[in-house]
């Protein structure tokens, strides 16, 4: 009997770390496109992600744009708070990263990182404190119906059930379409080839005509845009603050450097990877405990497979 | 085509280059040569963009380049085969390429120009899919200079392509620069450290010292000057 409630758990432990873990791809393949690729340090990530979830917060719940939509209106917000926040991050690097990044800095010792910690700490401690005052600091919710609401799939021997989330279920499914549609921009599209160029080798992407500060400018705000609809996600199955930002930040840096530097795919099984160490480590230790475990993984990994799970050795000697 | 006068160049207060005039006429095989920091791939940086001048002007068939912007450049169809190679090394071979005819002109002959490029160098054809970081010097210089041509440019700018690379392989690259200027009649604007070899090719060779042009003329000049035999060349009356 006991084998069999911890083998229901392992296998609903297995199926809700995959459905997460999708969400937590998304989240990190939006910082790989930014750190991975740009190889420009932004520690306010997280806290794009929190206006992606207030985003959709006030588009569903404050002004009820969405309740037309029924059901899929939380999900069609978080999509659109991935071009509200795109404009944010088109500005925060026009007026501010662009100073400390690019061209300006890349033959410089190191490459315009410091400028770039300094620079990217104050806009998040900014955009968290600024997120106090607009928002205030009762923890919100982008309730829907199905934030509550199951399917249960009975499977295997002796009646084990699984337990499916609605609303995580349907934002796991948006955040694969997101990956995807990225994936296909960045490999497909004259664009994306010239945003991996100039991310590659910025000087050499000049002598090819392309304008190496806009290509900068698009990945970054493109980055923010998806880690901000991964916001938008998130806040459809859990209650958030403007503090939100700091839980997800670190799990998004691991995430990337989990599944490879400059490896978009590679951060997106990063996130996976977390959000499974994660649910798995729910089955035996207390939930204080779930991130230290998140970070036995990560230095394993580091320690076994320093350039990544995905990472390519040719990337970068 | 190409006509500098007087151009300076400082990185902070220090002069690279200071009032170098240099002309190349379409059509024409032009070679800088000099040893090493005379400020040779300081000219090109220059041209191309990325640093800026102090004063002088650069004309491109009479429009003023320094007016424009870097990105700008390669649009008028300047292709900058840079010192060191700089192949895109997370991209494919191919990707390389495309970048390449990233300008309009360049994605309009495409087709044409990646079959030229492939018969040039039959070897990036072969290894199309894979990463550039992952050839060996002499292909990614092939790449490089593929690259260059992919824009379908008027004017090529090779930035020492001979460098780190065995010499037989050198060799085989000089021979395809000369093959690429003889068939396709492209200008070209070559330094050099393998002095003898690049002046061979020459229509006219400038010398470049310690960011001054000390020396210009038609290959047999330069060829025959003292100074060049001497410092350059190895031979000389001593």
């Amino acid at each position: 009997m006991d084998a069999q409630i911890f083998f229901e758990n392992a296998l609903n432990a297995c199926v809700s770390g995959l459905v997460i873990g999708c969400i937590y791809g998304l989240m990190c393949v939006g910082l790989s496109l930014i750190f991975g690729i740009m190889r420009v340090v932004n520690f306010a990530q997280g806290d794009l992600l929190m206006l992606g979830a207030y985003a959709a917060f006030y588009l569903v719940v404050v002004w009820g744009t969405m309740s037309a939509l029924g059901p899929a209106g939380p999900f069609v917000a978080a999509l659109l708070a991935g071009p509200i926040v795109f404009c944010l991050g088109w500005l925060l690097h026009r007026f501010l990263l662009s100073r400390v990044s690019g061209l300006r800095t890349a033959g410089s010792l190191d490459e315009g990182h410091f400028g770039q910690l300094i620079v990217t700490l104050g806009v998040a401690l900014i955009l968290q404190n600024g997120g106090l005052i607009l928002f205030g600091s009762t923890p919100r919710a982008v309730s829907t119906p199905l934030s509550s609401a199951a399917w249960l799939i009975e499977t295997g021997p002796g009646d084990t059930t699984i337990f499916l989330n609605k609303a995580r279920l349907i934002a796991c499914l948006v955040a694969l379409v997101v990956v995807v549609a990225l994936w296909l921009l960045l490999e497909r599209t004259r664009l994306g080839r010239a945003l991996r160029a100039a991310a590659d080798n910025p000087t050499a992407a000049t002598y090819m005509g392309i304008d190496v500060d806009r290509a900068h400018r698009i990945a970054f705000a493109l980055g923010s845009a998806v880690t901000a609809i991964a916001g938008g996600l998130v806040a459809t199955y859990l209650s958030f603050t403007p503090f939100m930002g700091i839980d997800f930040v670190v799990i998004m840096y691991a995430g990337v450097v989990l599944g490879g530097m400059g490896s978009l795919l590679g951060a997106f099984w990063g996130g996976l990877t977390i959000g499974f160490v994660q649910q798995f480590s729910a089955l035996a230790l207390p939930p204080q405990l779930q991130n230290a475990a998140i970070f036995v993984v990560f230095l394993l990994i580091v320690v076994l497979r320093p350039q990544g799970l995905f990472g390519r050795s040719a990337d970068r000697a | 085509m190409l006509d500098i006068a007087g151009l300076s160049v400082a990185y902070g207060g220090l002069r690279a280059l200071s009032e170098v005039s240099l002309k190349v006429e379409a059509g024409q095989f032009v070679t800088v040569v000099g040893p090493n920091g005379a400020g040779k791939s300081t000219l090109f940086k220059a041209i191309s963009g990325i640093v800026p001048a102090a004063a002088g002007s650069i004309r491109f068939d009479g429009e003023d380049l320094l007016a424009r912007a870097a990105d700008r450049r390669a649009h008028l169809g300047i292709a900058h085969v840079p010192e060191g190679r700089q192949v895109f090394k997370t991209l494919t071979v191919r990707e390389n390429l495309e970048m390449g005819a990233y300008p309009e002109t360049g994605r309009r002959q495409w087709v044409r120009t990646l079959e030229r490029i492939h018969a040039l160098f039959p070897i990036l054809a072969e290894r199309h899919e894979q990463l550039a970081g992952t050839l060996s010097g002499g292909e990614q210089q092939m790449l490089a200079i593929g690259r260059g041509l992919a824009c379908a440019p008027r004017l090529l700018m090779l930035d020492e392509p001979s460098m780190g690379l065995a010499p037989a392989i050198a060799d085989m690259i000089f021979e395809r620069i000369a093959q690429i200027h003889r068939e396709d009649g492209l200008t070209i604007l070559l330094v050099e450290q393998r002095v003898a070899e690049a002046l061979e090719l020459s229509d006219r060779g400038y010398v470049l010292e310690t960011g001054r042009m000390v020396l210009e003329g038609p290959y047999q000049t330069l060829l025959s000057d003292d100074r060049v035999r001497r410092s350059y060349l190895g031979i000389g009356d001593e």
